[in-house]
């Protein structure tokens, strides 16, 4: 059986005009439908290989392709419309009304109208906030985790196939974190989305994730369930990683 | 769930953001562009009379235009007040100005660079030929008196110290404090030449201006001071003037300098402004002078006089007041009955200010956008047009007439590189450090840079481009009185007049519009930047 891959790597390195090697020869694939966690320290190099999915950046050598077609030969702009992303703070406009940012990508692809309101109301309910309360209100009105949910609606705006997420539930308070953490498992099931989420919290990675990449300064040392991981660890760096979070796995 | 005022949705940035300020600026363009507009009829002979910016030069000034208007056809323009030698020098030389009132011994030192020379006729024939010879420029006959430099002190003063000539001066000067303007501290023929000739040495030497040295010197506050010898005061203060022994000062006979094409094309000149050769004494000038210093009659009613006494004209009403009005009455009064002038003057102040800033704006805004995106070299490009802002105002000014003349061209190029700096800085720095993880995420979702720059930079970085604006406007404004030295009109007008004759009220008359100007334009440009900044940034209370 041939498994479809949403997103691949091969060959990829990406090397800094400052001389700094972020990945090293990476080979890398996620399924389609299935939500990978890349995890690792800072300088790891998970936040450059979520940048070069979207083409954010570019990889120095190597061949990044997605759904099917190498990113290269795709319109960045085009692609970046087709790939949600969600960032650590939100990255709401502040000066857009929730309503306005939720639609920002269907409106940069000139959805109706009608289109942009069915969509608002679809996605608010998908996030359980309350559509017609939250349009007209402004970011700042809203707490981090309401605003982290809205972040969610945006990424999936015009119905992405694939969502990047680059540490979602990071800059949240240890509640809210789980909570959101909970309603994302939720979400998932729904939506049955490719995704790609950063974290560097193991537990969070083990929770979400049907896969986890474990990278360390530019190296990818294991891919693999997290069951896999704990019973076969590839190298010692993972071995180290599971048992510094062992008595609760 | 805690429920919140809901803010009024906002459609588009352009419609909603923007509009008003650009409806603002450009109706305050189109009548700052009405209120300069001088309609001139095509074909009318114009000359230009320029003066420097003291009394007795401006008395002069206006003593040559009204008998050209008596007795030509030509339509007099009037620059009076420039900015010292150079500045009218310059502006001769450019063509800013036809002519203006010049001494000789200012002609042969300052300007030239000449030795000083004792002989009044070597000194005449000595510019007469250099100037000709350089600039095609014409000293013609001189009017009869000369106003050179002295150094004079309180008499009772001079009595106690004993002293007479200059040379008793240069004996007891290091227990003395000097008074002096800070042109002659600057000339050869002034401090410089004075103490090499005498070795005159000061215990301290103050820079003042002209009129405050008079009551400084009356007062005690300091010992003596450099005057002018046709100076009115002189016959008020009982001052003694020490003799120049050694004849240091050269002869400074006051005539008109004219340019050599303007006397081609108006031959009638000539002959109208020789009249005046050899028509007033040094006594007479300083009674004259007296009249518009310390009576405080305006120049053009003297000048009138002058002309009367000179049965040059007919004896006539005199013409309308311009400045002056009983010393006694009070500022609001003297303010009212200038009501006319006044409202001109702020209205020619707001024209040059504005069209300073609107040019400001229309550089700075674009070239800030254009410096973000080209981020290398940015800093330098900012930190050189940051620099103008170090250039004295009074001096950025000066400059300007080589290039631009006198009037009210060059005043509004100085204005607008003024302004430039504020607006630039924070259009920058405003752009550049509008959220940047917003910025980041708007790429991220397929926004162009466009999108961006046009949906969230500029939108959040409105309210730091504004405080720019309003920061220039500021300036500007302040800066615009200065451009009455060069001939640009304005609120400084009054106050460079009111300086010279230390009227505080004439001084108040131009300083207070000039004030509530400038608080006005500032609180309307708060309004203005409540209404850029976008909604959403402030918590809601």
């Amino acid at each position: 059986m041939m498994t479809t891959w949403a997103l691949k790597a091969d060959h990829v390195s990406k090397q800094f005009p400052d001389g700094t090697l972020a990945l090293e020869q990476i080979d890398w694939a996620v399924e389609e439908g299935e939500t990978m966690a890349l995890i690792g320290e800072s300088g790891s190099g998970k936040t450059t290989l979520l940048r070069l999915l979207n083409r954010l950046a570019e990889p120095t050598t190597g061949t990044i392709v997605v759904q099917g077609k190498p990113a290269a030969s795709q319109d960045p702009i085009r692609l970046r419309r087709s790939l949600g992303y969600v960032p650590q703070d939100g990255g709401l406009f502040p000066h857009w009304t929730i309503k306005r940012n939720v639609c920002l990508v269907p409106h940069l692809l000139n959805w109706s109208a009608e289109d942009q309101d069915d969509q608002f109301q679809h996605l608010m309910q998908l996030i359980n906030l309350d559509a017609a309360q939250m349009a007209e209100r402004y970011p700042i009105e809203l707490s981090g985790g309401q605003r982290q949910r809205v972040a969610v609606a945006r990424a999936l705006g015009a119905n992405p196939a694939i969502v990047l997420l680059d540490e979602p539930f990071g800059a949240l308070d240890p509640l809210t974190r789980q909570e959101l953490q909970h309603q994302f498992l939720t979400l998932k099931q729904r939506i049955q989305k490719t995704m790609v989420i950063i974290t560097h919290d193991l537990p969070e990675a083990f929770k979400l994730a049907d896969r986890i990449t474990v990278l360390k300064k530019g190296h990818i040392h294991q891919v693999g369930t997290p069951e896999a991981l704990v019973k076969t660890p590839a190298t010692s760096y993972v071995q180290s990683l599971i048992e510094s979070h062992g008595s609760s796995w | 769930m805690v429920r919140v005022r809901t803010l009024h949705r906002r459609k588009g940035f352009f419609r909603d953001s923007l509009r008003t300020p650009i409806l603002l600026f450009t109706s305050l363009l189109f009548l700052t562009v009405n209120g300069l507009w001088i309609p001139t009829a095509s074909g009318e002979k114009i000359i230009t009379v320029g003066s420097k910016n003291f009394m007795e030069n401006r008395l002069l000034a206006e003593l040559f235009a009204q008998l050209i208007e008596s007795r030509t056809d030509l339509t007099v323009l009037r620059r009076l007040g420039l900015a010292g030698t150079q500045v009218c020098f310059e502006a001769l030389k450019t063509g800013g100005i036809d002519l203006y009132p010049e001494y000789t011994g200012t002609g042969l030192v300052t300007i030239l660079g000449g030795e000083p020379m004792n002989n009044p006729t070597e000194v005449l024939n000595r510019v007469r030929s250099q100037f000709l010879q350089r600039w095609n420029l014409w000293w013609l006959t001189p009017l009869g008196f000369d106003n050179s430099y002295a150094l004079a002190l309180r008499r009772d003063r001079a009595q106690e110290l004993g002293v007479r000539t200059l040379s008793d001066l240069a004996r007891i000067a290091p227990t003395l404090k000097a008074g002096f303007g800070y042109e002659f501290m600057k000339r050869p023929d002034g401090l410089p030449g004075l103490q090499e000739t005498y070795g005159l040495q000061f215990r301290e030497v103050v820079g003042m201006q002209q009129t405050l040295k008079y009551q400084a010197t009356a007062n005690g506050d300091i010992d003596l001071l450099d005057v002018y010898t046709t100076d009115g005061r002189l016959s008020v203060y009982d001052f003694l003037i020490l003799e120049d022994d050694q004849r240091f000062f050269p002869p400074y006979d006051a005539t008109a300098l004219v340019r050599g094409d303007t006397l081609e094309r108006y031959p009638e000149l000539a002959a109208v402004l020789s009249l005046l050769t050899n028509a007033l004494t040094r006594e007479q000038m300083r009674k004259w002078n007296l009249l518009v210093q310390e009576q405080g009659q305006p120049v053009t009613q003297v000048a009138r006089q002058i002309l009367e006494d000179l049965q040059l004209v007919a004896d006539q009403e005199p013409g309308s007041p311009t400045y002056h009005q009983q010393p006694s009455q009070s500022l609001f009064a003297y303010m009212w009955h200038l009501r006319g002038t006044l409202a001109m003057r702020t209205w020619e102040h707001l024209g040059l200010a504005g069209l300073g800033l609107l040019l400001g704006i229309a550089l700075a805004i674009p070239l800030g956008l254009l410096l973000e995106r080209w981020r290398t070299g940015a800093e330098t490009m900012i930190r050189i047009i940051g620099m103008s802002q170090t250039i004295p105002s009074i001096a950025l000014l000066a400059f300007m007439i080589p290039l631009f003349g006198v009037g009210t061209f060059p005043a509004i190029m100085a204005l607008w590189i003024y302004s430039l700096f504020p607006i630039l800085r924070n259009t920058f720095s405003g752009l550049r450090d509008a959220a940047p993880n917003v910025v980041e995420t708007g790429r991220a979702l397929g926004m162009t840079e466009w999108q961006i720059l046009r949906s969230v930079r500029l939108p959040l970085a409105a309210p730091t481009i504004m405080a720019g604006v309003r920061t220039s406007a500021i300036w500007t404004l302040g800066t615009a009185t200065l451009a009455a030295f060069i001939g640009a009109g304005g609120l400084g007008v009054p106050i460079v007049a009111g300086l010279q004759l230390a009227d505080v009220n004439l001084i108040l008359s131009g300083a207070l519009p000039a004030t509530i100007l400038a608080l006005a334009v500032d609180a309307l440009l708060a309004w203005v930047e409540t209404i850029v900044k976008p909604q959403g940034l402030d918590p809601v209370r």
